[in-house]
This record gives C-alpha cells, structure tokens and sequence, in this order.
C-alpha cells in the first residue's frame, strides 16, 4: 500500500508544482505587462512620447502643441514637443529624433523639414523599434506607420475653386509658394492651379518661389506685381507667405483690386481677412494633427489596431462671412492666446 | 484472458498525460476567468472613483473662479449704485490689478457701446462686437454668463473669453443699463485640456441644452473627425457607463454648465487577455510536455518494467522448470515485484524440484518393495523349510507352511496396490510370523492386538514385516523366549501400529543407521523404506519412530493417517 501511495502522491505533485508553476509565471508576466499600461500605478511610468515640429513660434504649430498636449492628458502619456528654430533647419531636427531616440521614446511624431534629408534618422528609429507618425510633412520612408496630414492638393483646389467664385472675368494669378522642395507646398500649387485650368475661364498664372519667411514673401509679393501688375489674384501658400503678401498688397494700397487666397491663419491673417486685404483662408487643423498624433502614438505603443494607416485632417474655408461663426472661431482662434 | 469486460486500452502514463493536461487546462481556465473577472471589476469601479474625483475637482476650480468674477461683478454693480462718480477709475484699476479680465464694457438700454476699457488697444474700426452678440439672457438677478467667444473688437489680439453681465437698470449710472466684464477664458480652456481621467479620459464642459461650452477636442468634434456621445445630453448627474465608456456629469452651481468627465476602460484590456490566453497556451503546451516526459519516465520506471515482467510471467508459465529470471530494474514498487516474483519462481523451482526428487525416490523405494515381495533368500529358506517337514513327514504342518506362504505372496502383491486395508497387512504380519516361527523352532512367540475400529483403514503394504524381521533380527537373534507384540490402535485423526521385542535394545547409533540408511542386505527391504514411502504419500509428520533401551527392547511405533478407500486420493 505504501508504494502505491508513493507513485500516485509524486504524480499529485508533479502536477500541482506545474500549475502552481505557470499560474505565478502568468500573473508575473500580466503584472508586468499591466505596470506598462500604467492601470496601477499611473503617474510613475508614463511613457514618454516626443512630438517633433517644423517650428515652435508660428501660429500653426502651437496649436499642433496644443493638440498635443490635450492627447497626451486624456491618455496619460509624457509628451514632450520639440522643433528647431528656424523651419528650415532640418539638420538639428535629426538630432532632435535621435535624441528621442536614446531618451528612450516610445513613439516619435515627426514632421519633416525636408522630404529627403530627414529620412535617415527617421529611419534609424524605425530600426530601433520605435513607431513613427508623420504629421503635416512627409518623409521619404517606408517603416513609417501613419501620417496625418491635409491633403494639400485638396486644399490647394479648394482656394482655386473660391478665387473662381469671387471673381469673374479673366483670372491673371500670382502664386506666392515657399520652399520649392517642399511637397506640401508643390501640391497646393498643383492643385490650386488644375482648378482654374479645368475651369476652362481664361488665365494667367505667375509662380514665384520665396524663401519661407515673412520678408522674402513681401519682397517676392511686391516684384510679382511689379512684373504682372494686372494681376487680381494672389495664391499665398502658407502662413508666412500670407503675411508678406498681405502686408505688400496693404501697402501697395491694392486691396481693392486683388484677392489674396491664403493658407493657414494667425491674428494678423485674421484681421487681414476683417479689414480686407486677404478675401479667403484655408485653415488646415493643426490641432487635430497634434491630437492625433499622440492619440496614434498611444495606439501604435499598446498594441492597437490603427483604423488605418492615413488620417486626412480637414481644411476649412474662412472668409469676412462666417469668420466669426462659433465653430470657425474655435477653429482658428487659439485657446491659449 | 480477455474474456471478461472490455478492458482499457490506454497505458498508464497516457492516463496520467490526460490527467494532468486536463487539471492544468482546468485550472488555467478558470484562473484566467476568475482573473479577468476579479480584474475588470476593480478596474471598473476604479475608474468610476478616479472620474468622479477628477469631475469633482473640476467643478470646484471652475465653481471658484465663476464665484470670483461674480464677485467682482457685484463689486461693480454696488459701486455703480452707491458711487457712480468713481466708476470709471473703478473699470482702470480692475483692468490693471487683474489680469485675466480683458475688457469691461458698457451699453445703453438700446444696446449702443457706450465705454470700452482694456489693457489692449482697439481697432480702429469695429465691424463686429462679439462680446455684445454672445451676452445670454439674463436670469432673475440680472446676472448673464455667455458662451466662450473670442474678443473681435482688439487689434490683432483675439483672447477667448467668457462675457458675464449684469442690468444696471435702475439707472442710477448716467448712461449705463448693463456692464459686461470680458474674463480670459484660456486658463479655464488650458486646465481643462490638462485634465486627464485615469489611463485615457478627459472631460469638457456643456451647457444645459447640451451644447459644448469648451471641450479639449473641438476643433476634431468642428471638423468631423469625432463625435461626443450624444446621450451625454440628457444625462443626470453622477456616473454612468455605456459601452465601456464612463461619463460622469456634474452641474455647476452656480451657472448652467455641466463638467463631464469622460473615461474610457483600459483598451489595452484586450490586448492583454489575448496576451493572457497566448500564455496559457504557452502553459497548456509546456504542461503537455512535462506529463509527457513525466510520462516517458513513468514508462520508463513502472510501465515498461511491468510489461517485461507480465512477458517473464507469460514466459515462466510456459516453461516454468527451464525458465532463468532476469531481475527487472524500475521504481522501488517494481524492484519489490521482480525480487517477489525471483522468489517465487525460485521456491517453485525448488519445489518442482523436490516432487521430482521424490518421484524418483518413490519409484525406486516401490521397485524395492516389489523385489522384497519375492525375497528370494526368505523364499529358498521358506522352500528348504517345507522340503524338509515332506522329508520329516510334517505334512500338516507343510501344508500350513505353503498356505502362509501363499498368503504371505498375495497379500504383498495385492494386485499392485500399494495401500492396502490394515486387515490384510496384519494377515501379512501373520504369514510372516507363521512362517519364521517354523523356521525359528518356536524359540519366540508373539501377541497380536488389532483395534477392531482400525481394521478397515488403508496402510502402505509391506510396513509391518520390515519391522518384524528388524526384531527377529536384530532384537531377538541371541535370546531365548523372544516376544514381539504388535499394537495397532487409533490416536486421534492417526493409527499407530507398534511392533515391540524384549531383545537386546540398540543402541542410538544403530536406531539412525536403520533410520537413515538403506539397508539393502539379504534381508529384504529395510525400514528405511518403509518410512520413506510413508513420508512420501502422507507427509513428513508421519513415519517411524524407534525407542529403544539396551537389555530392555526395542518398540518401533508406525503413525499413519486414518485412510480409507473414499478419501485415498485427497491426502
């Protein structure tokens, strides 16, 4: 009876130490896993989550900020926003993605100065197993796992398609575009012009390419009209490029005869649109692209299924009209002011 | 075999596989149910507690700070009764002193601006006046709290602000029927977007007919990209739960907003049970190999064993006498089999042995008496004997000679018997005695004494006459008036038969020599013999005993069985 007993209470125990054995290691690897997820202890490990940006003053890109900073409070991330001085400096932006990168990031949002030049640092996080998301700008990788972004040619017909309805007669256009390496702002031309064109109405079309600051636009603005001074229709491809030609057709006293289109808004382009010297604004949302941005992060670093790999952000057309509409103030009005 | 019920087919350490793999399957299941349960619970009524606290702690800051600015507004309005003169300086030092009041306006009954005060500077030209377009309709106390808008009448600076009013209507301040203060609303609007819930929540502002006052995705819910649950409209304070979403509202109040606090159980929720079942697959499948190992050993220490040893067992039954058995290693409850199952076949080997052994002995012990039944020796003298009472012309007591010797020759052949009824081995003794005494000249006599419930009991033939010619021979050979006494009396479950001289004794060397050795001398067979086939059909307890005193006597004692023809074969 004795040995009987023996072999049957080795098999019990066999058994019970293989339970027991993979019950802890179960619970072990769950609380593991669960103190990632900050459920239990939500302040202490936030994950840290870098937003990098074109630029840290202009208008566009503090509300990219903003947006930014509302995701990463309702999801609990440590996000921090990062961007170079000036929105040509592409070189300290690779710094900035790797220094995210041996900060530990858990995700980078990354928006390109240029298309090409930042695709090697992006690439080496990629390779390091951090998920990207491309905001606003493109760059030139495969690994990258979503981008959000205006559809630029979308907006860029969008202004065509007003500059057709203000105005009737023969269009002489002037397109004020910045950085010609700049995909965004190629295909806002692309697609402002096949507006007018497929419209079949007679025009002219003038393009001038500036350097993106406020200044070479006024300058760039003013020896365009010099040149082709019937034209009636000016295409501002940015913020800055709005300004300075909002400003040279002000002082050029010519707010009369020509319609700016402009894209994106700050206070200035704002009042520019009250007291008349810009006719329309396309407004992208940047607040939408820094809110989606992390809330994208937030997904890709818990193992989320992405709805999809593309998020168009929408643009909106603000004129003297609805400029004042409750929700067209809240879309181009900052909180923060 | 095999011809009862069915029977498993299954080993051993397959049954064990099953059974660990169940109980662990078993208990993974239950413990990732249980877990989960346990854990979903908790996580809901935590994430209950954290929006409820964080909802409340909203509306308390915002409670505060719309406390603060009515207060202000009171200030005002006390002011504009008591001391309308000091109004103005009143507006200027407010602007100054607090920050976050942009503007303090003023207008007629009909609406018309009457005084503008602010840090900032104006337009130039106003072309719209939000601040006047958005004031809300003034409740009792004349008191109004608009929606947030933006500031339109500044140059180039468009603050968010919140418009609170009041109705001067007694009119007591010159051309003042209402004041607005302009309160920046960025600090509330920055607050909120800083409020997160638990892993992922936020929560907003509404007001009573539902429409969002501030709400950290506007700009997304403006542009189509979200939506806010509709049912959050007619909801009641407190908390409530739909589709793994917690809302919790709170009015204000001392305004018509509402704080909603929306919190979102963890997502990652799924993501981990999966992670949790791929584990416990992980674990099902290790559990698997272990018992199959476990299994493996099992085999390897009891089932294989067993079967080596139920093949040795198949085999020793077929050959039991040539069978050589190998001891079979495995547990410790299988070494005890194999060096049990060594012994047995050892003790019935031994034993087919000894059977064998004492077949032979049997057989040549038989063979023995056979020869003795035609003791050619007796039979010469015998004849010797007759031929000289014819001679003497004896021829009664010649006739009485060839009768003995008849009887003396049937009864030890009895048809090839070898147990015959107590009756006719002592006709046998008889014949013998008879006869000797013949030969003998009467120099001995004898006494016979058969207990009548004896006589029909079985006994090995030849028995009593070994003993008798024991006694002519070696107990009365020198004497005179010899006497031998044969006893044959039950005792108990036995018959003992005694055959008792008063020769000369022997001594103990001698009683083992007769005991232990055949004899085999002219004198027929020994009592050796008749001990051995005694012992042989009955057992080791039966036999011949000899008691013996020197000048006394010899008695040997013969103890049997009680046999009879019915139960012959049974002993």
């Amino acid at each position: 009876m004795r040995n009987s007993r023996s072999s049957f209470s080795w098999a019990v125990f066999a058994t019970v130490v293989v339970i027991l054995l993979a019950i802890t290691s179960g619970i072990f690897i769950f609380m593991k896993k669960s103190q990632n997820s900050a459920l239990f202890n939500a302040d202490l490990n936030r994950d840290y989550v870098a937003v990098i940006g074109k630029s840290e003053k202009s208008s566009f890109w503090i509300s990219v900020s903003s947006g930014a900073r509302a995701a990463a409070a309702e999801y609990n991330l440590d996000m921090r926003f990062i961007a170079p001085d000036s929105e040509e400096d592409y070189v300290s932006q690779n710094k900035m993605i790797r220094d995210a990168i041996d900060d530990g990031a858990k995700a980078i949002i990354f928006s390109a100065i240029d298309y090409n030049a930042n695709s090697a640092a992006i690439n080496e996080a990629i390779a390091a197993g951090i998920p990207v998301v491309v905001i606003d700008s493109d760059v030139n990788s495969d690994g990258v796992s979503c981008r959000i972004m205006t559809d630029n040619y979308e907006a860029g017909r969008m202004a065509g398609l007003q500059a057709l309805e203000d105005n009737n007669g023969k269009l002489v256009i002037g397109v004020v575009n910045y950085d010609i390496n700049s995909a965004n702002g190629q295909e806002r031309e692309r697609g402002f012009c096949d507006a007018v064109r497929e419209s079949g109405r007679d025009c002219e079309i003038y393009t001038i390419n500036c350097p993106s600051t406020k200044d070479d636009a006024y300058e760039g603005t003013c020896r365009l009209l010099e040149e082709h001074p019937d034209i009636n229709v000016i295409a501002a491809l940015n913020e800055l490029m709005s300004l300075g030609s909002g400003y040279a057709i002000r002082d050029m006293g010519l707010k009369q005869s020509v319609d700016i289109y402009a894209f994106d808004s700050n206070v200035i382009s704002v009042g520019m649109l009250e007291t008349g010297e810009i006719d329309g604004l396309v407004v992208q949302n940047p607040y939408s692209m820094g809110y989606l941005g992390v809330e994208t992060a937030y997904q890709l670093i818990n193992g989320i299924q992405l709805p999809s790999d593309r998020i168009d952000t929408t643009t909106t057309y603000v004129n003297y009209a609805n400029m004042y509409d409750i929700d067209i103030q809240r879309m181009i009005f900052r909180f923060d002011e | 075999m095999g011809k009862g019920g069915k029977r498993a087919s299954f080993s051993l350490s397959d049954a064990m596989t099953i059974v660990v793999v169940v109980i662990v399957s078993f208990s993974v299941i239950i413990s990732l149910v249980v877990f989960n349960a346990v854990f979903l619970g908790s996580m809901q009524s935590n994430a209950i507690t954290t929006s409820e606290q964080s909802v409340d702690q909203v509306a308390v800051t915002i409670n505060n700070y719309t406390d603060d600015m009515l207060q202000i507004m009171d200030r005002l309005y006390v002011n504009s009764i008591t001391d309308p003169d000091s109004q103005e300086e009143l507006f200027e030092d407010l602007i100054d002193i607090r920050s976050d009041v942009v503007m303090i306006t003023t207008y007629d009954i009909h609406g018309n601006n009457t005084g503008i005060w602010s840090r900032y500077d104006t337009k130039d030209l106003i072309y719209t006046n939000l601040s006047y377009i958005s004031i809300a309709d003034e409740g009792s106390d004349g008191l109004g709290i608009s929606a947030p808008h933006v500031v339109s009448v500044l140059d180039n600076n468009y603050p968010w602000v919140v418009t609170i009013t009041r109705n001067t209507t007694d009119g007591s301040y010159s051309n003042a029927a209402k004041i607005a203060i302009d309160v920046k609303f960025s600090g509330i609007a920055r607050y909120i977007d800083e409020v997160g819930i638990g892993s992922h929540g936020y929560c907003f502002i509404m007001d009573d007919n539902g429409n969002i006052v501030y709400h950290p995705q506007q700009q997304l819910i403006y542009a189509g990209l979200k939506d806010e649950n509709e049912e959050i409209k007619d909801m009641t304070d407190g908390s409530h739960m739909s589709d793994g979403v917690i809302y919790t509202v709170k009015t204000l109040n001392n305004s018509n907003w509402k704080i909603v606090g929306v919190t979102y159980l963890d997502e990652t929720v799924n993501t981990r049970v999966n992670y949790m079942i791929i584990v416990s697959f992980l674990i099902l499948f290790s559990a698997v190999i272990v018992s199959f190992l476990s299994g493996r050993l099992f085999s390897h220490l009891f089932t294989k064993p067993v079967n080596k040893l139920t093949d040795a067992m198949r085999n020793f039954e077929e050959d039991a006498s040539g069978f050589v058995f190998k001891p079979i290693a495995g547990a410790i409850e299988v070494n005890r089999l194999s060096d049990s199952f060594e012994h047995l076949v050892m003790r019935i080997q031994q034993l087919m042995e000894e059977v064998k052994e004492e077949e032979d002995t049997l057989r040549k012990t038989e063979l023995k008496a056979l020869q003795a039944q035609i003791n050619p020796h007796f039979l010469y003298n015998t004849l010797d004997s007759i031929t000289w009472m014819c001679e003497e012309g004896k021829n009664s007591e010649a006739v009485m000679m060839v009768n003995a010797l008849a009887k003396l020759f049937r009864i030890s052949i009895s048809r090839g018997a070898e147990l015959i009824p107590i009756e006719k081995e002592v006709q046998h003794a008889q014949c013998y005695l008879q006869i000797q005494k013949f030969r003998y000249q009467n120099q001995f006599d004898y006494d016979i004494k058969v207990d009548k419930s004896c006589e029909s009991f079985l006994c090995n033939k030849i028995t009593l006459q070994p003993m008798i010619e024991n006694a002519l021979y070696h107990g009365l050979d020198m004497i005179d008036e010899g006497h031998i006494d044969i006893r044959i009396y039950p005792d108990g479950d036995d018959i003992i038969l005694e055959v008792e001289d008063n020769g000369i004794g022997m001594s103990r060397e001698k009683i083992d020599e007769i005991l232990r050795h055949d004899i085999t001398d002219r004198h027929g067979i020994g009592v050796k013999n008749v001990d051995d086939r005694i012992k042989i059909y009955f057992g080791d307890r039966y036999g011949i005993t000899i008691r013996s005193e020197l000048d006394e006597g010899t008695c040997v004692s013969i103890r049997i069985p009680k046999i009879t023809e019915e139960n012959v074969y049974e002993k």
